[in-house]
């Protein structure tokens, strides 16, 4: 059974057995120090927090975190924590990474460091996928990229594509319906984003996506998760309507789809990286106690 | 009316359309064109204006034994000037096909593009549409591009497509199977024909073009073979059984449809598309059976239609 739910994913995680270890760079303060115990508390990973230990030993004095229940990993600086627990990573000590309170440039080029990083080929692309529950809709979106490739090529949109398909389908959807989002459903030559929609959809059409999901695109947004708007439209295919998966054609629609739905539609998500060797968790302060734990289960779910 | 899958089919089927059609013949004071025009018009197809010099015309007819009352003789003076006539009997609709006789190919062409005295309307392109009859093949193979655009653009592939289609059309075939033609089914970056394929195949899937069946990128074999569609496993609503087949390059198509006609048994019956009116261009290393069958498919396109 496909997992509809946020709350279903973290029961999903629990029952997995043995629980996957988890590296947070620069975790010091409260937000990422208060995450993790929360993840743990639901039985989702163990952890290693690499950072400053008098400052992490403060924090969860303060908080009432029992510091015995972490593993501490001393280092200088947010750059060498990161860069730290990437090396751990590399070492096989842990499954999934997590940004503390170093910047999101400084993590992702400790992440990206050719020698040193965590890229599992020069060619490989980093992207971020968004997994949404929006109160109206009867199932999860598996979305991206709402945060890190700004306007994807045709490659970056195919890695795009294999990450969503992925993710879906860890999530108990065997054949995953991706829809290619435009601003029509016609394949206007004059826009990038329906072209390449088109040879996407063609591409899977083919076999050429691996995962075996049912890709069509372009598709506008209403066509793609509305079933009424599919009718008047006369639109075809099984995936109109009925999305798993939403491949946006920029950052800036994907940006403006997510926070919509989190801002004024009352939707949870939880979010990764995908592309390093492991799953990358970016969260940021701003995100909700339950987003980063959603995120964190997201991240025991695809590591492997 | 039932599909004609054969160009004898086509020949029945012109037949029984009434009326001849007005042919004006650029130069036409060559035996070869001279041959091909009096049996159409011995037919009862068309109704000939040979443009020329009359006497060249009238000594071709006798060496050829060819009645030169067959045909209405028009003076001119050069090829030059004889295609300017031909071009301008079309657009002043005192002629319904023009032909090209003993004129260089791009005069001919050029005079027939030309953009305000010609028989192209802005917007349109022009390209060559061939009905090409082969013994292994149940039916015809209306095959695009075999002479005119080198690589196609998606624009011209798309009106490639539309020609081709609409040819079918009249053949009797309401909704034929077009296949894109690529050297694989796979949509890749390296081969950049593929991605309009399908971009094509999406719109035609969108249903913002209509009247065809369309899918690309495929080979010959997916487009053309249900065997060795069967045996890729490839799914195409094509099937197998394609009625256009759309070449990515001049070559591969040029180089398909004689390798046909020199191994394979083939013949064709061809045509110019785009233009206003049916503009028919002959080689003469063709057939004369070939010839003819130009001259029947340029009758049948003449014909008007009610939309």
């Amino acid at each position: 059974m496909p997992i509809r739910k946020l709350d279903e994913l973290i029961e999903v995680v629990k029952s997995q057995g043995k629980k996957k270890r988890l590296i947070a760079a620069w975790a010091n303060d409260s937000h990422t120090i208060g995450a993790i115990y929360n993840a743990m508390d639901n039985n989702l990973v163990d952890a290693v927090l690499v950072g400053d230990e008098g400052a992490i030993r403060k924090t969860c004095e303060e908080n009432g975190f029992d510091v015995s229940r972490v593993t501490i990993v001393t280092a200088p600086s947010d750059v060498k924590a990161a860069e730290k627990a990437v090396a751990m990573i590399n070492a096989g000590e842990g499954e999934i990474l997590m940004k503390g309170l170093v910047s999101t440039d400084k993590y992702m080029r400790a992440i990206l460091d050719k020698e040193k990083g965590l890229m599992p080929s020069p060619n490989a692309v980093l992207s971020h996928v968004t997994v949404i529950e929006t109160p109206r809709y009867p199932k999860l979106i598996v979305c991206g990229d709402v945060a890190v490739i700004p306007l994807p090529d045709l490659k970056q949109k195919t890695a795009i594509l294999n990450y969503l398909v992925a993710t879906a389908k860890a999530l108990g959807i065997d054949r995953p319906k991706v829809a290619v989002l435009a601003a029509s459903e016609q394949v206007l030559p004059k826009m990038e984003a329906c072209v390449d929609a088109a040879i996407l959809s063609k591409m899977g059409e083919r076999g050429q996506i691996k995962g075996g999901a049912i890709i069509d695109g372009p598709l506008a947004l209403d066509v793609a998760i509305d079933k009424e708007s599919v009718e008047i439209k006369g639109i075809t295919g099984e995936v109109a309507g009925d999305a798993d998966c939403i491949l946006f054609p920029n950052i800036e629609s994907g940006n403006v789809f997510y926070k919509t739905n989190t801002k004024l539609a009352g939707a949870e998500l939880g979010a990764l990286v995908f592309g390093a060797k492991v799953p990358c968790i970016l969260s940021s302060r701003g995100d909700s106690t339950k987003t980063k734990l959603y995120s964190i289960a997201l991240g025991a779910l695809m590591a492997k | 009316m039932e599909a004609i899958r054969t160009l004898e089919g086509l020949v029945d089927h012109v037949r029984t359309l009434k009326g001849a059609k007005r042919l004006a013949v650029a130069f036409g004071q060559d035996p070869n064109t001279i041959g091909a025009v009096s049996r159409a018009v011995k037919e009862g197809f068309v109704q000939a204006f040979l443009i020329g010099h009359e006497e060249k015309i009238v000594e071709t007819c006798r060496q050829e034994g060819v009645d030169p009352k067959l045909f209405t003789l028009v003076h001119g003076e050069n090829e030059v000037a004889a295609v300017k006539e031909a071009v301008r009997m079309a657009r002043e609709d005192e002629a319904d096909i023009v032909m090209k006789g003993l004129v260089d190919t791009s005069k001919f062409l050029g005079a027939v593009m030309d953009k305000e005295r010609g028989l192209l309307p802005p917007g349109e392109v022009m390209t060559y549409v061939c009905a090409i009859q082969i013994p292994q093949y149940p039916k015809l193979l209306f095959v695009s591009d075999t002479a005119v655009i080198p690589v196609p653009d998606l624009r011209q592939k798309k009106a490639m497509v539309r020609y081709a289609v609409a040819m079918a059309h009249r053949f009797g075939i309401p909704l034929p199977k077009v296949a894109l033609l690529g050297a694989a089914e796979k949509v890749s970056p390296h081969f950049p024909s593929t991605l309009d394929d399908a971009q094509i195949s999406k719109m035609y899937q969108r249903g913002q073009l209509q009247g065809a069946i369309v899918d690309g990128p495929l080979d010959l074999f997916c487009a053309c073979d249900k065997k060795g569609l069967a045996i890729k496993g490839v799914k195409t609503p094509v099937e197998g059984e394609a009625d256009v087949l759309i070449f990515p390059s001049l070559e591969a198509s040029n180089t398909f449809y004689k390798g046909l006609m020199l191994f394979g048994g083939g013949e064709l019956a061809g045509l110019i598309q785009g233009t206003t009116k049916p503009v028919v261009v002959m080689s003469r290393s063709e057939s004369s059976e070939s010839k003819f069958y130009c001259l029947s498919l340029a009758r049948l396109m003449a014909e008007e239609t009610l939309s």
